[in-house]
């Protein structure tokens, strides 16, 4: 087998550094390629939100443009709470997918009686290594990914993104 | 439509899984190659049907209309259906489903249904970020979720708490397992045993999981033939088996919506297993031997629960009990399961259901003597959607 250092061609020189979204880890959030935009947008004002159907009133996550109990089309943006208690936690050092560098800590989240979305699976950042324990309460957290290119007519425009995930509440306030 | 006739599986067979020196094709092959070595008269011209089972090949193989390919590189000239179907981990078992309907319908008369998986790449990163798309990429990937053992570990936490159940319990499972697929030059770990010992001193995974409760991805592909019962009975003079009844259920996807109260109750598999039962016409305590999807220790333990196999929550006990063995009352995963063959995820079921036609016919190699009925089961999407098919030496009357 040829030696790496001496190879003339190496890698997939047709796409010359470019973007791959079929690779891209995180959602394509801009309004010309997602009818969700708006939770985005949301998120990058503090909101953690979802769609309720105005009709059977049902609140889907995540959010849609049909209501997934009476498929209705009329359906409005509504607030979550942000604040959850862990269920049950897991920190992975060895194994996490590139882009989530150790410890990679995902946990069971439970919402309370009082809202609609009763469960999610998350993953806290923020945390050191051992510092979760069950029960504790955490918060919604937003953060800059990184931003892709689309093409408009003959330009190129840079979409800027953001994800969330959730925090500890005490090292928050530190 | 009305039923005119009974589907039966007729054989099958399956590659060398592992860490393979090949492309996808090549395993397709392979797979297609021992089904034909198991079914002598079979001719190429006998398949009319083509069902592929695959989650990577159109990423890691660049093959997104992957059936016609498949057709072509067996020599397969299929009329009646020729599609790739995907429910990742179910895939075969999900085409085993789709095949009885086709033939029971008068549609299709002798199917192929295959499945193969090309899961390391050049480089070993790509394997793990793949993972990422299997899920629901912009809920659940983005999030870290879709590399399993994390959550496959807050369950086993979970029905820890809840049940009691002991990480001695789960090794019962990996011991099992890695033992009988020891007897099959298929599997992954073939010719590996494992002791309790060794089991519960290996290297940490995800707490609880050591090595031996987690499963391994791997290469590899396997086929069987679906017919109806007339085209059966030329194809080979084995007893025939019946597809007697199939489930499937799915619930949501990953990160939301959750169906249980705790990630230690599986209603939904509960549910799935219900239909099939249904179907099929028989109960969980008519099961003599079983393929329950093992991708962690925890699975096999959740699984004979949620199947009628004993009490919520007594899975640990029951798996200790000596139940799972060749000896006990009811033998699961007799040709090594998942933790030893490894996981070519739309390969794994057909894998699973091939070993229980052995098993109604009498020939496997770690028989459950006097078999009858014997079911197959795989969860998929991470444990988002739950499978179940029966099979029996006798149809549903």
């Amino acid at each position: 087998m040829a030696d790496l250092q001496e190879a003339k061609i190496v890698g997939t020189p047709a796409l010359d550094g470019r973007y791959i979204s079929e690779m891209d880890m995180w959602p394509l959030e801009c309004q010309e390629f997602n009818r969700l935009y708006q939770f985005y947008d949301n998120l990058r004002e503090g909101r953690f939100t979802t769609t309720k159907c105005k009709k059977c009133g049902h609140i889907a996550f995540p959010p849609g443009v049909i209501c997934p109990r009476c498929w209705s089309e009329e359906l409005e943006w509504v607030d979550l709470t942000q604040r959850a208690k862990v269920v049950t936690f897991t920190e992975t050092q060895a194994g996490a997918p590139l882009g989530f560098p150790p410890p990679l800590i995902l946990a069971w989240l439970n919402f309370g009686k009082d809202s609609p979305i009763k469960h999610l699976l998350v993953r806290i950042i923020n945390c050191a290594e051992g510092e979760l324990k069950e029960g504790d309460e955490v918060k919604l957290v937003v953060f800059e990914v990184p931003a892709h290119p689309i093409e408009v007519k003959r330009e190129t425009k840079v979409c800027n993104r953001v994800y969330y995930a959730f925090e500890p509440v005490k090292s928050a306030s530190m | 439509m009305a039923k005119k006739t009974n589907a039966v599986i007729v054989g099958g067979g399956v590659s060398k899984f592992g860490v393979r020196q090949a492309q996808i094709f090549d395993l397709f092959q392979e797979a297609a190659k021992a089904c034909s070595d198991d079914i002598p008269a079979l001719k190429p011209t006998d398949v009319d049907g083509l069902i592929v089972c695959t989650t990577m090949a159109g990423r890691h193989s660049s093959a997104l209309n992957t059936a016609p390919l498949v057709a072509h590189r067996l020599g397969l000239k299929p009329t009646s259906i020729c599609i790739r179907l995907d429910t990742l981990c179910a895939g075969s078992n999900s085409g085993i489903i789709v095949a009885k309907g086709l033939v029971e319908s008068g549609i299709a008369e002798v199917v192929m249904v295959t499945g193969a998986e090309k899961v390391f790449m050049p480089q070993r990163w790509e394997t793990n970020y793949t993972q990422l798309a299997v899920n629901d990429h912009d809920w659940d990937s983005a999030m870290g979720l879709g590399v399993p053992p994390p959550f496959f570990a807050m369950i086993a936490k979970m029905h820890m708490k809840r049940y009691g159940t002991t990480k001695e319990q789960m090794a019962h499972v990996s011991v099992a397992n890695y033992n009988y697929g020891s007897t099959n030059p298929k599997a992954h770990f073939y010719p590996k045993t494992l002791s309790m010992e060794e089991a519960l001193s290996a290297r940490l995974i995800a707490e609880p999981f050591g090595l031996f409760d987690c499963c391994s991805l791997s290469d590899g592909g396997s086929a069987v033939i679906i017919a109806s019962e007339e085209r059966a009975e030329d194809l080979s003079d084995r007893p025939l088996v019946y597809i007697r009844g199939t489930g499937q259920h799915a619930t949501h996807s990953m990160s939301a919506g959750w169906p249980g109260e705790t990630l230690a109750e599986w209603p939904h598999l509960k549910r799935a297993a219900e239909v099939a039962y249904k179907n099929a016409q028989v109960s969980p305590k008519d099961i003599d031997v079983a393929q329950t999807h093992d991708c962690f220790s925890i699975s096999e333990i959740v699984e004979v629960e949620e199947l009628g196999f004993c009490k919520k929550g007594e899975g640990g006990a029951y798996v200790a009990s000596g139940a799972i063995n060749i000896d006990g009352e009811r033998p699961i995963n007799t040709d090594g399961g998942l933790l030893s063959h490894g996981h070519p995820f739309g390969a794994s079921g057909a894998r699973q259901s091939f070993e229980l036609c052995k098993q109604l016919q009498g020939r496997a190699v770690n028989q459950v003597k006097g078999a009858k009925f014997a079911l197959a089961h795989n969860l998929s999407g991470t444990c988002a959607q739950h499978t179940v098919v029966i099979y029996g030496t006798e149809p549903v009357e």
